[in-house]
């Protein structure tokens, strides 16, 4: 057999990984042509593990390279059978199409149906379709008796039902992707974790934390370890034991500056969840945990205790109990007690953490406190579960993150690499 | 080396393996990369070190990682006492007259002879190559890491007062990690990449049959269909690794426990679980399932949450 056609198949794949975000290139396809002439191509799943040994370097890798891998090495009966789905798919998409173009050339009057619209029309769920038919039923004769008046309202409702449409097939999108449960959680819009899931996902950030306990102490005691400059009075002192003979030095240690870190997170509704998962990530983190204080807010503000933050499974009960849950959002006035909170609890040393997703009452009021909070707390880190692609349809988002860093925190990755960064400093 | 080879070694130490793994060696072999291996604490990532060494007929030169771990500890140090005590010997006698003599003194401060050997130095400069086990690379510290990469992909370290140490011989380096931070990107990227599982109940009863012949087969598979349980239990923190369940078998055995009763379960629980919250929550599972016996093997399912057996019924 002529291995060069596989080799040059070999090439390809590395791409392929490098293009699903895998640090390979020259070197690795090297590796995997070498290899693989050892091996040989007869077995598969051979193939499979010298290629994943050279390609994969972490746990959340692998998955990835099992499903490209599948992807790529398809058998023949698999490819037949995949190329029959697509047709199927394919002429089935036609037919939708089809039907929407009819459907929509009726009203093109007012309509104007473009290549956007039938395609988004086409994909659309039937009760949808069904609720954008009446609406044309209800306009229909005043839209054809004044098209220039109803085109753009008609038109623009179309194109909102589609475009929601869309956002909801990419957010289940998120579910689709993963294939190692443990590895895919981390990776969900925390929005979509269910109640049923929750022990996995608490125990997934207690492992996350774990890490970062890890390392935080690693980093600790390394710098207490790193030589710093000679320490003479410690040298000479120690020398006295050996005569005068300096037969151990003594070196000065660092001193470590701690930041304080002041939490306000919003509980208000829907962000029960998130600050929920947030106060668990970083209430695990002893260093930072020590340091930290923490305020909830809804429509007013209260300041938690410490000790009935220590169990997190009473946390919901907690935040009823203080007659927060279940109200609107008002950042500002949250903003504007913190700041006036006395003794201070913001300053130089601190670090204010905002867990919201920015949707306030008051907006102007909220900008005006978080100033005031920016020019009083140290840094200001803002952690906002809506994922980033979406900020730039909400108004109070976009004002908020011109004011401070904002950071898309959608899943419990993104919150853990925040949290670590946080610790680590 | 083959794959059959590396196998009929693997079976004379008693390791259990997989194709998986087999075939990953022989890569790194092959490409004379190092291997990082992944995976939880104690489902025998250092143990693939071992058997390496006695499959390659290699001695094995270990070095255990830790915080605050430095290049004084792991690649070489100059013996500070040494030089010391020879300065004050020079001091002492003709050199304190003799210009050229303190020179030369001085030169030889800094030779071999005043040179300790850490671990990877002398993995390198063995005549003989041999394997070299860097164990749990997490605990070290990223700085560590930096002078990882030199020995790694150029095998060679730099001294300073020396200059550059070639390798004599290229060791087959393993690098274990259980993940406690995540490693950097260039080393990773140096390695070729295991991660090992857990294995699951045919491998554990596979792996308490190759370690401890004599044990009872009835025996060996409750109790690892008891510890695979426990494993999948969310609530238990710190999961049983495989050495857990050998001593757990072993303290069976050396009790004269035929089943895996709930009762015995309870009395043993501190082989194989090794902290207070873990024991409580195996008494809420065991409880939980409410029953007291199963003397003739039947399954009762549906009760108890999911993933608590108490695992004496289910063979």
């Amino acid at each position: 057999m002529d291995n060069s056609i596989y080799l040059s198949k070999i090439a390809e794949f590395i791409r392929l990984l490098s293009e699903e975000g895998f640090s390979v290139g020259t070197k690795e396809a090297e590796d995997a042509c070498k290899v693989l002439e050892m091996t040989g191509f007869e077995d598969r799943e051979t193939v499979r593990a010298a290629l994943k040994a050279i390609c994969a370097k972490s746990q959340a890798e692998l998955s990835v390279f099992d499903r490209t891998f599948d992807h790529f090495f398809v058998s023949a009966e698999q490819k037949l059978a995949n190329l029959k789905k697509a047709l199927k798919e394919q002429q089935e998409l036609e037919e939708r199409r089809r039907q929407a173009e009819e459907e929509l050339a009726r009203d093109r009057q007012f309509l104007h149906p473009d290549d956007e619209m039938i395609g988004g029309y086409a994909e659309l769920p039937e009760e949808e379709k069904e609720r954008l038919r009446k609406l044309l039923g209800k306009f229909r004769d005043n839209a054809e008796r004044n098209p220039k008046l109803y085109e753009g309202f008609i038109r623009s409702v179309f194109m909102r039902s589609i475009m929601e449409q869309q956002l909801m097939m990419e957010d289940s999108e998120l579910g689709v992707q993963e294939l190692d449960p443990e590895i895919g959680l981390l990776f969900r819009d925390i929005s979509q974790i269910n109640d049923s899931e929750m022990p996995r996902a608490v125990a997934m950030i207690q492992r996350v934390t774990r890490q970062i306990n890890g390392e935080l102490s690693a980093k600790k005691k390394a710098s207490a370890a790193s030589k710093g400059a000679l320490d003479f009075k410690r040298t000479i002192r120690k020398g006295l034991e050996t005569g005068g003979s300096f037969m151990r030095l003594k070196y000065k240690r660092r001193r470590s500056k701690r930041r304080r870190l002041v939490l306000l997170c919003d509980v208000s509704g829907s962000m029960i969840q998130f600050s929920e998962f947030a106060l668990r990530f970083i209430k695990a983190m002893s260093d930072v945990s020590e340091s930290s204080q923490t305020f909830l807010f809804s429509e007013d503000m209260v300041e938690v205790d410490p000790f009935a933050l220590q169990d997190m499974d009473q946390f919901v009960s907690y935040v009823r109990k203080t007659g927060l849950y279940g109200k609107g959002t008002d950042l500002g006035t949250a903003l504007e007690k913190l700041c006036a909170a006395k003794p201070a609890v913001l300053g130089p040393q601190t670090t204010l953490l905002i867990v919201s997703d920015a949707k306030t009452v008051k907006l102007d009021s909220a900008q005006q406190s978080l100033l005031r909070a920016n020019q009083l707390a140290g840094d200001v880190v803002w952690l906002n579960p809506i994922p980033q692609r979406k900020w730039s349809r909400l108004k109070s988002v976009q004002t908020m993150s011109l004011l401070c860093r904002m950071v898309p925190c959608s899943t419990l990755s993104e919150l853990a690499r925040e949290c670590r960064k946080l610790a680590l400093g | 080396m083959t794959a059959e080879t590396l196998k009929k070694k693997l079976d004379e130490t008693g390791y259990i393996y997989d194709d998986t793994l087999i075939t990953t060696l022989l890569v790194a072999l092959k490409l004379g990369r190092p291997l990082l291996i992944e995976g939880a604490a104690g489902v025998g990532k250092t143990e693939v070190a071992k058997v390496m060494a006695y499959a390659l007929g290699r001695e094995l030169v270990r070095l255990q990682c830790y915080e605050g771990l430095d290049e004084s500890k792991a690649i070489y140090e100059w013996n500070y006492q040494k030089q010391l005590l020879s300065i004050q010997v020079g001091m002492g006698g003709k050199a304190e007259k003799d210009g050229a003599d303190t020179a030369e003194l001085t030169r030889s401060l800094f030779s071999e002879d005043y040179l300790l050997e850490r671990p990877l130095l002398k993995s390198i400069r063995s005549e003989k190559p041999v394997v070299l086990l860097i164990d749990e690379i997490d605990k070290a510290d990223e700085e560590f890491e930096a002078f990882l990469l030199e020995l790694l992909s150029e095998l060679q370290v730099s001294i300073p007062e020396i200059g550059t140490i070639k390798a004599r011989s290229v060791p087959f380096v393993v690098l274990t990690s259980n993940r406690a931070r995540p490693l950097s990107e260039a080393l990773r990227r140096r390695c070729a990449y295991l991660y090992i599982k857990y294995p699951d109940i045919e491998k554990e009863v596979a792996i308490i049959k190759a370690k401890m012949p004599n044990a009872d087969d009835r025996l060996a598979l409750a109790v690892a269909q008891a510890v695979h349980d426990l494993r999948e239990n969310e609530n238990i923190l710190k999961k049983p690794s495989i050495a857990e369940t050998l001593d757990w078998v072993a303290a069976l055995e050396a009790l004269g426990e035929p089943d895996l009763t709930p009762e015995v379960l309870q009395k043993t629980a501190g082989f194989i679980l090794k902290n207070e919250e873990d024991i409580a929550e195996l008494g809420t599972a065991a409880g939980s399932c409410g029953c007291t016996e199963h003397s003739d093997g039947t399954v009762c399912e549906g009760h108890g949450a999911p993933g608590h057996h108490c695992g004496h019924h289910h063979h």
